[in-house]
């Protein structure tokens, strides 16, 4: 067994919240990932297990969407949104400067796998354009100092 | 029963079928009305992927696919009015935006729907600037297909199959929108008994057989329609003929028997008809102990001699004969009445029994058991038991599935016989035992019928002509029969005659004969759905 009994658990608890077992495969596949970062092949054919379906549908569901992965992905995810209100707020002369303090290009990670560096379209906070995501986090009314200094802060 | 009107002319739909399954029903859709359509398949579910098929529909303001929209009485539908063409045209330069274009040096070629609608709806030039998707080649899917991801069109035919009918899903598509790509699970290749069907059902050559791959431009092949002999289902085939030569079996669609797939091992049969190892020349064993080859009239002398001199000795009771279920009903019913006239009592036929599912393959590994048992031949065992207690001098075979370990297990059971005499199509152990060994025709060479394992009566016609000298069974009998003097023996073989007279004398067989058999079979008579097709 790949993935852990505290995850396992947390998988059979949402499977429970749905009439069809399979109504769970997003969720789990959210549970997977935290816990490793990315869905390994291993971990598809385990979930393929639970959910008893074949490991390629899995696969299918895995794919289709950007924000999973099926192989080891950098510690850190920085998106810089470039979507219309961030770009006119300066974003991706933002997203340059990034790309030449980590020398970089995006989207690509630094070569020791510790910052994951990439643009997205709207995140829904145009109002305090320009903004990152970090790890999950946002970070708005962004210039490129106070980037910098969160980009800093990441630890190893 | 709803009525829908296409292009002016009103068909009849059952309730619940969608406009190009009601048109399919009455065998309409390419054959009076051309739909053009990549993603349905009439045996598997409906996709709606291609968006090839829309047609208009009056009171809808917007077109509809045929495929996805369900009949509804006094459906008044348009197949190709401008507004149709047009979408299509537009339907059709999208699907070539990413397609490489390699169609001389594609093996789809001619047979690809992707050119043929091109022809009927492609637009001259492409409007598009953006360089094509660059994806993988000549992918390795299994032990049976190639694949190349550039020229797939994602109409995900292949991947219906895989889940709706062998039930082992292999394949699915990966990633999503313009980055889709058919995939299998990394270390899981394609690899069922009816893997080869995808290449035949992908309309474009994204799947091709490694087996047929490059071997001949598909326009030079003549298909003749024809029975899969593999086992006793009787798939419904064509035989891909160029330069007398047989370069693969498709198969052909008959919903009462095969709908529109065969298995891999039967399309694979189609390499024993030019294997190394078929039987070329009649021989003779001489007074050294040696086969010679020999001609036809030596052959059947030389059996006729040996024949007369045991039936003058010790009667016709000690002759046995084997038949074949790879024979048609007209050499065993030749056959048949060849071992009556003579007086033989022992007589059988021998099957080669192997694995079974519950979708084509059948347990018996030949086409024609059915058949065999309904002209009289019993259980072979019969046929095994008195050649070793002893109570047989002479065997008349034909093929040689009786060595198989369920019957005799070898040749050497025969060593004793007096007499053995082979009609067989490929060489066998038999030839260490054999006194006269006639060379016969493979089901792709003659004229005849089989009996399938629900009794349905479907007919094989010279496809090709072997290089060398072979008769069918019935020939030799007929011949062997006229040598030795038999009642109703004449010397000649008609195959559409013998089935006229067995019609005549086996009620079963009532009203069925080479013509009226068709193209798609017919029921025994007497049999359960017999009349009513399926």
């Amino acid at each position: 067994m790949v993935i852990s009994k505290q995850t396992r658990s947390k998988i059979d608890a949402v499977i429970a919240k749905y009439p069809q077992a399979r109504g769970a495969l997003l969720p789990a596949l959210h549970l997977v990932q935290d816990e490793y970062g990315h869905v390994s092949k291993e971990c598809a054919v385990e979930i393929a297990e639970i959910f008893e379906i074949r490991p390629v549908e899995v696969m299918e569901v895995l794919t289709f969407y950007n924000l999973f992965f099926d192989s080891p992905q950098a510690k850190h995810h920085v998106y810089v949104c470039t979507n219309l209100p961030c770009s006119l707020r300066g974003a991706r002369g933002l997203l340059r400067q990034l790309e030449s303090q980590l020398g970089i290009k995006a989207p690509g990670e630094t070569s020791d796998g510790r910052i994951f560096l990439g643009h997205e379209e709207c995140l829904g906070a145009c109002g305090y354009a320009p903004m990152m995501r970090v790890d999950g986090q946002y970070h708005e009314v962004l210039d490129i100092e106070k980037a910098k200094r969160i980009l800093d802060s990441l630890g190893e | 029963m709803p009525k829908i009107t296409i292009d002016g002319t009103e068909i009849e739909a059952s309730e619940g079928r969608t406009i190009l399954q009601a048109l399919d029903d009455a065998g309409l859709l390419m054959n009076g009305v051309d739909i053009p359509h990549y993603c349905w398949h009439p045996k598997l579910a409906v996709d709606g992927s291609c968006r090839l098929c829309q047609v208009e529909v009056e009171g809808i303001p917007k077109l509809q696919i045929a495929c996805d929209t369900p009949v509804q009485d006094g459906m008044v539908v348009h197949t190709a009015n401008d507004r149709v063409k047009a979408a299509r045209e537009g339907v059709m330069e999208l699907l070539l935006i990413n397609h490489p274009l390699d169609c001389p040096i594609c093996d789809q070629a001619g047979e690809c729907k992707l050119q043929d609608y091109a022809y009927d709806y492609g637009v001259k030039a492409s409007r598009s600037k953006e360089p094509r998707r660059a994806l993988k080649k000549n992918v390795d899917l299994g032990p049976t297909i190639v694949f190349d991801q550039e020229r797939c069109i994602l109409c995900r035919r292949c991947v219906r199959f895989c889940r709706e009918i062998p039930k082992t899903g292999e394949l699915a598509v990966f990633n999503r929108g313009d980055y889709s790509v058919i995939e299998t699970f990394p270390g899981t290749p394609l690899d069922n008994d009816y893997s080869m069907n995808v290449a035949d059902i992908c309309p474009v050559g994204a799947l091709t057989t490694k087996d047929f791959r490059f071997k001949i431009r598909v326009w030079f092949l003549e298909e003749v329609a024809g029975i899969c002999t593999g086992c006793s289902n009787g798939c419904n085939i064509h035989l891909g003929v160029a330069n007398n030569k047989v370069y693969r079996y498709v198969p052909r669609r008959n919903d009462a028997v095969n709908d529109t797939w065969i298995c891999d091992a039967g399309r694979m049969s189609y390499r024993e008809i030019g294997a190394p190892d078929r039987l070329r020349e009649c021989m003779v064993r001489d007074e050294s102990g040696r086969l010679a080859p020999t001609g036809l009239d030596r052959a059947i002398e030389v059996a006729a001699g040996r024949l007369r001199r045991l039936i003058a000795s010790k009667g016709a009771g000690v002759i046995a004969g084997l038949a074949s279920a790879h024979a048609t009903n007209e050499d065993l019913f030749t056959f048949r009445r060849f071992l009556s006239a003579l007086g033989s009592e022992t007589s059988g036929v021998a099957v080669v029994r192997g694995k079974a599912d519950d979708l084509l393959i059948k347990e018996e590994k030949a086409p024609n058991g059915a058949g065999a048992r309904e002209i009289g031949f019993g259980d072979a065992r019969t046929v095994v038991d008195r050649i070793s207690s002893g109570g047989i001098d002479a065997l008349i075979t034909l093929g040689h599935d009786a060595l198989h370990e369920s019957l005799l297990g070898s040749e050497k059971p025969l060593a004793d016989l007096d007499t053995v005499i082979v009609l067989d199509t490929h060489a066998s152990e038999l030839q260490r035992v054999a006194h006269v060994i006639v060379p016969v025709r493979h089901a792709a060479e003659k004229l005849g019928t089989f009996v399938n394992v629900a009794r349905r009566v479907q007919r094989v016609v010279p496809a090709v002509e072997s290089a060398w000298e072979t008769y069918a069974d019935g020939e030799v009998l007929a011949k062997l029969g006229a040598a030795l003097g038999l009642e109703g023996f004449d010397g000649s073989y008609d195959a559409r005659q013998v089935a006229r007279d067995l019609a005549a004398a086996n009620p079963a067989f009532v009203g069925i004969d080479l013509d009226s058999v068709g193209d798609t079979g017919r029921l025994l008579a007497g049999s359960a759905a017999s009349g009513a097709e399926r």
